[in-house]
């Protein structure tokens, strides 16, 4: 994670510290939960074919966190991830199976649209000036009609055999979708950490005046990471699309709240202004793991979600009581933290963030 | 009840202003948002009476869509109350279904009568919503992470709770008077020979009261304006010594409690208590509360204005159904109604301001 700079050096090297732990604690719960589950599977759920579906159905969770985290960085929501991506994926089916349309193509047109709807959706909230939030909430609304209207009651699974086999595809014992998933972590962690416009986007998120002061349109920003968002989304669908046995009006329907989990448990604020591409995909892997943990243990499906709520509300609590401790060792010992090496240059807005309610 | 309602929206909106009393002459009459809505609804009612006159069958479809426009209409005072100090409840479904759960378990198991489960349900919904707004108030944690978490762990509780308590997911057992209560309208109560509508169902009482309630504590009461002002400005309020915490805790049990009536009223409505009540009580609370006139930043609420947003939302939906559009278009139509309603209020309120600002 890096956050737009607080309160100069020293508050900064405090953040990027706990930010640096928060994906170290990530990692240790995965790598120590994968074991556990190991374990307790009495190795099974270490071999090759365990580890593929593992991976499989990582990708999606993955993306749509990643959507949710670029709408986040400049302080937006994006409550439209899930009925997005299941309108993305309907689409992508119905030009299959009914339109007869070949699958790259297919494939092109629907991240396309999906990009197109987010670029409508920041237009929209740029030109109304009207909460990001309700906006959103109506293009979910409309998406999920829209949905419905082109898949109907039915299930589409009669398209290309060629998507579904790259769907399936594993060299290495690594799924293709799971790969596909990582690359544009990758490259978005490239383009918010090391891009100039991605620097924008977060300053425009940290301190909107400030942004503003220093010659950046938020305006334009916002924009941008609503197409963004929106095209990680429709990659999200074709995931979905290449690993899923068919497309119907259900897919995408559970996807908005932990579109908003990992992000969170992640370490992003919801204030704008962070981006914490690593703790994201870190944080769908421990989503995972606990829906590993509960299909391994044949446990009620209800028990995901209520443990998934206690993590995301314990990781917040637990940040926050953190957080509020090391502020109060810093000004206790009145010494500055060595300053770790700089990842990428601390953005332009060097103004603290405001928070609380705007 | 128009005008005691304004009072508070204008009062907030006049902080920069010094004469405040005048504030009420200041915007003209068309720029009521409330007033707009009360005509589109009435508007549309009567389209789609003229084009279907079946839409005006009092027992066969006015009541069935007040019983629906009364459950809504405290869904959205529920998201109202929280959005009042500046916070949202994305749990208010999963609250409305914790509710109804306590409800359904003390009729099957405690043999409540239907009171005491009402009760029961009010008290499970406040705690549920005292212990988000405790949480939210002590950590300073955004109220958004904190009710989504709450939603996520009380959507897999109640699924649990239920799987555990019942066979088939549902608790079944009416006292009676469950059913009284969802059938009857005021055409049952008759004060000697002049009887009711038979479109009005008995159920709206509850949405009455909360009206009134929430009505009272905005307009009448020091604690309502100290909501207000937490909302509007949390720092201002802090320093004028307004306990800000205890507000937002107040707000959020407030909130948890309508949830958990509007889950009730939700149960009734359908005869058992299970676990997809409230599934899709999130949409219709922003709606309802966000076409009114409520302010999602906090410091502005209009009660009667949830009632009319979501009256119109309901009208729109069940007109639309007769009218043969399939209910996948519905959402579509929903969408795009919530879109250009708060278009054309930005457009309104914009060149209602430059008016202001020139005739001053």
């Amino acid at each position: 994670m890096i956050t737009t700079n607080d309160r100069g050096g020293r508050a900064g090297a405090v953040l990027r510290r706990f930010s640096r732990s928060t994906a170290m604690t990530l990692l240790c719960v995965t790598v120590a939960g994968y074991l556990a589950l190991g374990a307790a599977s009495s190795g099974e759920f270490l071999q090759g074919p365990s580890v593929r579906t593992f991976l499989q159905y990582l990708a999606t969770p993955i993306l749509i966190g990643l959507a949710q985290t670029t709408a986040l960085c400049v302080g937006q929501l994006n409550l439209a991830v899930g009925a997005l991506g299941g309108f993305t994926a309907c689409l992508m089916g119905i030009l299959m199976a009914d339109a007869g349309v070949p699958a790259p193509i297919a494939v092109a047109a629907g991240v396309v649209v999906a990009a197109l709807v987010g670029l409508v959706t920041g237009v929209f909230i740029v030109a109304t000036r009207i909460n990001g939030f309700i906006v959103t909430l109506g293009t979910m609304t409309i998406l999920l009609g829209a949905q419905y209207r082109l898949a109907g009651t039915r299930t589409i699974d009669d398209y290309s055999p060629t998507l579904r086999d790259l769907g399936r595809a594993a060299p290495l014992n690594l799924p293709l979708v799971f790969l596909t998933a990582l690359v544009a972590a990758a490259l978005l962690a490239a383009f918010m950490y090391g891009a100039i416009a991605g620097r924008r986007l977060l300053a425009a998120g940290g301190n909107p005046l400030a942004a503003r002061l220093s010659g950046i349109s938020t305006d334009r920003q916002i924009v941008l990471a609503h197409t963004l968002s929106g095209l990680l989304v429709g990659v999200a669908a074709v995931t979905a699309t290449a690993s899923l046995p068919g497309v119907n009006t259900s897919v995408g329907g559970d996807w908005l709240l932990p579109s908003f989990a990992a992000p969170i448990i992640g370490g992003v604020s919801l204030n704008g202004g962070s981006v914490a591409v690593f703790g994201t995909v870190l944080a769908a892997f421990v989503m995972r793991l606990i829906d590993a943990a509960r299909a391994q243990f044949s446990l009620d499906p209800s028990w995901v979600n209520f443990l998934i709520g206690l993590v995301v509300l314990g990781t917040v609590v637990g940040g926050r009581i953190r957080q509020t401790h090391l502020e109060k060792k810093g000004t206790t010992h009145e010494r500055t933290p060595p300053a770790p090496a700089s990842r990428g240059q601390t953005a332009d807005a060097a103004l603290p963030n405001a928070g609380g309610a705007r | 009840m128009r005008t005691p309602v304004r009072t508070p929206r204008n009062a907030s909106r006049a902080d920069d202003e010094v004469a405040a009393p005048k504030s009420t002459q200041r915007l003209p009459i068309w720029v009521n948002q409330r007033l707009g809505l009360l005509v589109l609804t009435v508007a549309l009612a009567t389209l789609f009476g003229i084009l279907r006159p079946a839409f005006l069958d009092q027992r066969l479809v006015l009541f069935p869509l007040l019983r629906d426009i009364s459950t809504l209409t405290v869904v959205a005072l529920a998201q109202m109350v929280a959005l009042s100090v500046g916070h949202m409840n994305l749990a208010v479904g999963r609250m409305a279904s914790f509710g109804a759960l306590c409800a359904g378990f003390g009729y099957d198991r405690l043999g409540l009568p239907l009171q005491l489960g009402l009760l029961l349900c009010l008290f499970a919904g406040a705690v549920i919503g005292a212990l988000t707004g405790w949480i939210i108030a002590r950590t300073g944690v955004g109220s958004f992470v904190v009710t989504l978490a709450m939603d996520f762990a009380l959507l897999g509780l109640v699924s649990l709770l239920y799987s555990a308590l019942t066979e088939n997911a549902a608790f079944t057992t009416r006292p009676s008077g469950l059913m009284d209560l969802r059938s009857t309208s005021l055409a049952d109560i008759c004060i000697g020979r002049v009887c009711g509508s038979p479109a009005v169902p008995q159920l709206a009482q509850f949405t009455v009261l909360a009206l009134a309630g929430l009505g009272f504590l905005y307009t009448c009461t020091r604690m309502g304006r100290e909501l207000l002002l937490t909302g509007a400005n949390p720092a201002a309020a802090e320093l004028s010594g307004i306990p800000t915490g205890r507000r937002i805790l107040l707000a959020h049990t407030l909130s948890g409690l309508l949830a958990a009536l509007a889950g009730f009223m939700a149960a009734v409505g359908t005869g058992t208590f299970r676990a997809s009540i409230g599934n899709d009580f999130m949409l219709p609370s922003f709606l309802g509360a966000v076409l009114g006139g409520t302010l999602l930043t906090g410091g502005i609420v209009s009660v009667l204005g949830a009632l009319l947003g979501t009256s119109l939302v309901g009208v729109i939906r069940k007109g639309l159904d007769l009218l043969g559009v399939g209910m996948e278009s519905l959402n579509i139509y929903l969408g795009c109604v919530l879109l250009l309603a708060l278009s054309a209020d930005r457009v309104r309120t914009v060149v209602s301001y430059r008016k202001v600002v020139r005739s001053a």
